[in-house]
């Protein structure tokens, strides 16, 4: 039973030898951490059989196993792993999801110098993602949680020579982080309540909170979840990210890190369901993150910043789905996408390696020399846009049909124009790089392990959708089939938005001009060019404030505190020299001790101007003993 | 036992006195070795303490009786982790200084004597006895900075001189009037009797230890020394003044005015949490602004020390865990840190953010350690930065402190990251500079000085009880003792 531990050990020990070894033999072991993470992924399907058939409630524990951090206040922080429904399937996701991206980065990254180092990062990331799933109490999920924040800010920041990639991880370490201090504020409050941060003990204990616990903790969780999710307005990390290698951004910042918002929350939805408000605020970020998501997509010429934005926006309809309390439709779609997703990134890595540019207006007719990428591509994009059978079909019609029953009806619009949205983009992004003319470039299929995961992802991508019922019931909810209404209404909003994005770009086999579109568009247009504002804005509110506070700062630091301590410092050496005058006159010889000593202080002021350093010395001791004396006299008087 | 580790180190100075001047060769091995052994015994006191069993390895006999003055020791769990912080980064700083050609005797038996001060600190049980090792420690660092500084070591090193004589003076006259109150100097005794003192006295005597100890920790706006100093200051000088002299101040707390003066706590409180928030705030804000990247980490310090102080001031176990933990986790990670910027300025020449750049490609070794360090630094689970910032956030929330304090100290987590990617962003990654073309990476000799902070930063990252199984117990009967 304690084999548990091996599955986020493995790949932790794969980090930890990688590390410790020198890179000319760290470079050279790769089988070491995909070894690895192949036998975490047994380990998981074997967790997997444990929960089989599952259907019980979400919280139960098939397995515990813990050890204790610290005790503090004579209380044991314990850190245990638990195992139940929700983390076996992320475990079996994760898994997958993991060893494909390593197969692939084999390829991918064959001529980095550094590649020890990529996989190891990779490894570190796998573990703390793994962590996370398992985890049976908060503190150990905000452990985690940071330790994917870091290994993500290293893999993005992995060509750190260049500018893009150096930025880019700064700035999605310090967004993310923002959401971390949620994280943070969310165990303070959980501690101080219930003084533990067990999660079997913090769910069954809700009933029992003060009022407005559950609500502090609920915002604190969210915006947790908001800054990994990526949700406006902490969205603005992932575009700049894909600077890192692409099949990391395929694992990280596309199947699993990204989505470990949705799974924080999805844990916590009791503590959402105590906060109705909060809940609400979930679906409405969801809703707002859904639409500017896919519009942002749709007006990028990056390969991968397309992708990014389609992630964001997928991330807000899971959000939607938790915000309905569905925690079944949004991990069903959490998990859909973990694989179309991945495998679109994957997919674009090989088109990036053949076409060398990642703008799609350099590239076209790719279609002919990389057949598989091709077909394997065009899988993952239709599931995206919601064609049936595919996968993304079946989980957006889950989150449509949670929103039809709770009578949503506006967030059920929301749904069918992102989904149109993303049927649309993803039509551009097909046409834009498979079709029309050729690009004058040598193009050519990638090699067998990078085509290899992804006609694996490909495959999954095909059949997972028809477990959808199953996966419900699997959760311990009814699970039901898509009701033939939503059939049409999916089928008639992919055909309404792939035929669009066929019109615009599909249409002619030239070089397609949208001027036209983008001028009618107007501002609107302008504005999703500039990410509708939303870096700017920040870079006006707070960034630049914020340096330049730090600045002025400084110069306060460096005049005014520290100039008060030298004018004291100046003054007191004139006050023991007035005094030593002073007292020579006066008082003569009647207090003869102090007059001696601030004699000698007033000869180390004359020595001083000489710049001797011995004099200082002296004139510092001797002043600070008439202090003293002073100081002694007078505290003791009064306390008298 | 333990006046052989506090005074092993003084016969290591006189040995290097006595040594040949002809030799120079010979001082840092004498120092080493003395400064090893008293390592050694420091690692087997630890081993033989008994967590939770209270004071251990007592000493006490009568010094001057006509004054009731004491030879009095003993190590507690709050005092173990900071011993072992004075005995590490001395042997640590030892090796660190191997390539000191200026005087070398002067400069190692200067080292030694500093350790006699600190080791004695947080050693001493009587008010003389402890007033006296404070005031060693000056003497030495002032000749540390003032001999082998910078460019402005005089001035920095006089500031560090009279700012921190200044301080202790308030807390001698301190020591004074609780004497002439209570006819001891006995530590023990004071606490067990301190809070029988009426409540305006010791609003007054807590005032008179605070600015004593704000000094040394340093807290806003008492810290314009500690840039200086640290700048200023010999690399080895750097990390035992961060490591363990800052040390000195938060100890002075947990020894001092809270279990001796429980209802001057109290009165004090609010505001010490209010200078604990600037200063986290504040500190990293102005590290943030900093050219110098060694002016950097002694900012940082200041925000780091806030948070020391923010535990303190929630005065609950889990705040005073935290202290301690910040205050150990900060002597290994700006000990570190401060290693890091001696080895780049030894190779670059220079300390200047703008003029480095690109060190990862062209030193990856101390690229990565600096890296690490700063990772430990801003807090990253698992390293034991977070540990302590943790707890004192935790404490601080617990506590009746108000919530906004905490609200915005838990800024200084955010901010913390800022300066510190915002320092990798430029110093390491990026195209080589030509300040750096053609520097040798990492020498064995320094790894094998940072390779023990390291292992104990990722240790105590992962297991909070090789500190807390120590720290707990004692902060729970300090806890105890005050009352509150």
């Amino acid at each position: 039973m304690n084999w548990l531990l091996a599955i986020p050990a493995l790949p932790a020990f794969a980090f930890i030898a990688m590390v410790a070894l020198p890179r000319r033999v760290r470079n050279n072991i790769l089988w070491l951490p995909i070894g690895a993470i192949v036998g975490a992924t047994a380990l998981s399907w074997a967790a997997f059989a444990q929960v089989w058939p599952g259907g019980g409630e979400l919280t139960s524990v098939a397995w515990n196993y813990s050890w204790v951090l610290g005790v503090v206040g004579g209380r044991p922080f314990e850190l245990g792993l638990q195992l139940d429904a929700i983390g076996a399937i992320l475990l079996v996701t994760v898994t997958f999801v993991a060893t494909c991206v390593q197969i692939y980065s084999l390829g991918y990254m064959h001529n980095d110098e550094r590649i020890g180092w990529y996989y190891a990062v990779l490894s570190l990331f796998t573990s703390a993602m793994l962590g996370l799933v398992l985890a049976d109490n908060l503190l150990l999920a905000f452990v985690t949680w940071e330790l994917m924040g870091l290994c993500s800010y290293l893999l993005i920041g992995f060509w750190y020579q260049l500018e893009a990639p150096r930025k880019a991880s700064q700035k999605a370490f310090l967004v993310t982080r923002v959401g971390d201090l949620g994280f943070l504020f969310a165990l303070m409050v959980i501690y101080k309540a219930i003084g533990t941060w067990e999660l079997t003990d913090v769910l069954s204990s809700i009933p029992t909170w003060a009022p407005g616990v559950a609500t502090a903790a609920a915002i604190g969780l969210l915006i947790a979840a908001m800054g990994k999710s990526a949700q406006v307005p902490l969205h603005v990390w992932l575009p700049d990210a894909m600077a890192g290698p692409t099949p990391a951004s395929a694992l990280i910042h596309a199947a699993t890190m990204v989505a470990a918002g949705v799974y924080l929350v999805a844990r916590m939805m009791p503590v959402f369901l105590a906060a109705p408000a909060v809940l609400q605020a979930t679906l409405i970020i969801g809703s707002i993150t859904a639409i500017v998501g896919g519009l942002l997509a749709a007006v990028q010429h990056d390969v991968k910043k397309v992708l990014a934005y389609s992630t964001i926006s997928q991330l807000g309809l899971m959000f939607m789905a938790l915000g309905a309390a569905s925690v079944g439709a949004a991990l069903f779609h959490l998990v859909t996408h973990a694989f179309f997703k991945s495998l679109l990134f994957l997919g674009a890595g090989v088109i990036i390696h053949s076409a060398k540019t990642q703008d799609m207006r350099e590239m076209g007719g790719l279609r002919k020399y990389m057949p598989i990428t091709w077909i394997t591509f065009l899988i993952g994009s239709l599931a995206l846009a919601g064609v049936m059978p595919l996968s993304g079909f079946f989980s957006k019609d889950e989150i449509l049909a949670v929103m039809l029953h709770g009578h949503n009806y506006w967030a059920f619009g929301v749904v069918i124009a992102a989904s149109l949205i993303t049927a649309f983009y993803m039509t551009r992004l097909y046409f834009r790089v498979f079709e029309g003319p050729e690009q004058d470039e040598h193009l050519h299929e990638g090699h067998i392990s990078m085509t290899a995961p992804m006609v694996a992802l490909a495959a999954v991508t095909c059949v997972i959708g028809f477990s959808s019922v199953r996966f419900a019931e699997f959760l311990g909810h009814e699970g039901e089939w898509p009701s033939l209404m939503l059939i049409a209404i999916s089928a008639a909003v992919a055909v309404v938005g792939i035929g669009s994005g066929w019109w615009v770009y599909g249409r002619r086999s030239v070089v397609v001009n949208t001027r036209v579109y983008k001028d009618r568009l107007g501002l609107a247009y302008g504005a999703l060019t500039q990410k509708l504002y939303f870096d700017a804005a920040y870079e006006i509110l707070f960034i630049k404030p914020f340096i330049f506070f730090a600045g002025l700062l400084a110069i306060f630091d460096s005049s005014v505190i520290d100039g008060i301590v030298n004018g004291v410092a100046r003054g007191w050496i004139r006050v023991s020299s007035v005094s030593w005058t002073f007292d020579g006159i006066v008082i003569d010889g009647a207090v003869n001790g102090i007059a001696t000593l601030s004699r000698q202080a007033g000869t180390s002021l004359r020595k001083l101007q000489s710049g001797r350093l011995q004099s200082y010395q002296r004139l510092v001791l001797s002043a600070l003993v008439v202090l003293m004396v002073c100081l002694v006299i007078y505290v003791v008087v009064k306390g008298a | 036992m333990l006046t052989l580790i506090v005074f092993l180190p003084l016969l290591g100075a006189a040995t290097i006195a006595l040594l040949p001047k002809g030799r120079p060769e010979w001082p840092k091995w004498v120092a080493a070795a003395f400064s090893a052994v008293d390592l050694a015994l420091v690692a087997w006191v630890v081993y033989r303490f008994v967590p939770g069993g209270g004071r251990q390895f007592a000493e006490k006999m009568a010094w001057i009786p006509q004054f009731h003055i004491s030879y009095s020791m003993a190590v507690d769990g709050i005092s173990l982790p900071m011993l072992v912080l004075s005995a590490l980064l001395t042997f640590l700083a030892v090796v660190a200084s191997w390539k000191i050609d200026s005087k070398p005797k002067f400069y190692f038996a200067m080292l030694l004597l500093l350790q006699v001060g600190t080791n004695g600190v947080f050693l001493a049980l009587d008010f003389v006895l402890f007033y006296v090792f404070w005031e060693l420690v000056l003497i030495p660092m002032y000749f540390l900075i003032a001999q082998w500084g910078g460019p402005r070591r005089e001035y920095a090193a006089i500031k560090f001189f009279l700012y921190t004589l200044l301080g202790s003076v308030f807390m001698l006259v301190g020591i004074v009037m609780l004497y002439l109150k209570t006819g001891t100097f006995d530590m023990i005794r004071l606490a067990a009797i301190g809070h029988l003192l009426p409540a305006g006295l010791q609003w007054w005597l807590f005032l008179l230890f605070f600015l004593g100890f704000a000094v040394k920790v340093p807290m806003w706006p008492l810290h314009t020394w500690l840039p200086d100093a640290h700048v200023e200051a010999p690399t080895a000088a750097s990390a035992i003044l961060a490591g363990t002299l800052l040390k000195m101040g938060t100890y002075g707390f947990l020894r001092v005015s809270l279990p001796i003066l429980p209802a001057g706590f109290l009165a004090w409180q609010w505001f010490i949490a209010l200078l604990a928030m600037i200063s986290i705030v504040y500190g990293a804000a102005v590290a943030f602004a900093q050219t110098d990247i060694k002016k950097l980490v002694a900012y940082s310090s200041v925000s780091h020390m806030g948070f020391a102080m923010l535990g303190i001031a929630a005065a609950n176990v889990i705040g005073i865990d935290g202290a301690v933990a910040v205050s150990f986790s900060h002597g290994l990670v700006a000990g570190m840190l401060f290693l890091m910027v001696g080895m780049i300025y030894d190779r670059a020449h220079t300390r200047q953010i703008s003029e480095l750049s690109g060190l990862a490609a062209q030193m990856p070794v101390i690229a990565g350690l600096l890296a690490f360090a700063s990772f430990a630094s801003l807090g990253i689970p698992g390293l034991s930065g977070f540990v302590g910032e943790f707890l004192a956030l935790l404490g601080a929330w617990g506590s009746n402190l108000p919530q906004w304090m905490v609200f915005v100290s838990a800024l200084g987590v955010l901010f913390g990251a800022a300066y510190m990617l915002w320092m990798i962003q430029r110093v390491i990654m990026g195209t080589p500079s030509h300040v750096i073309a053609d520097c040798p990476d990492a020498t064995p000799r320094e790894i094998f000085v940072v390779a023990p902070l390291i292992i104990l930063i990722v240790a105590v990252g992962l297991n909070w009880n090789l500190l807390l199984n120590y720290v707990d117990p004692a902060a729970r009967s300090l806890v105890k003792l005050m009352g509150v």
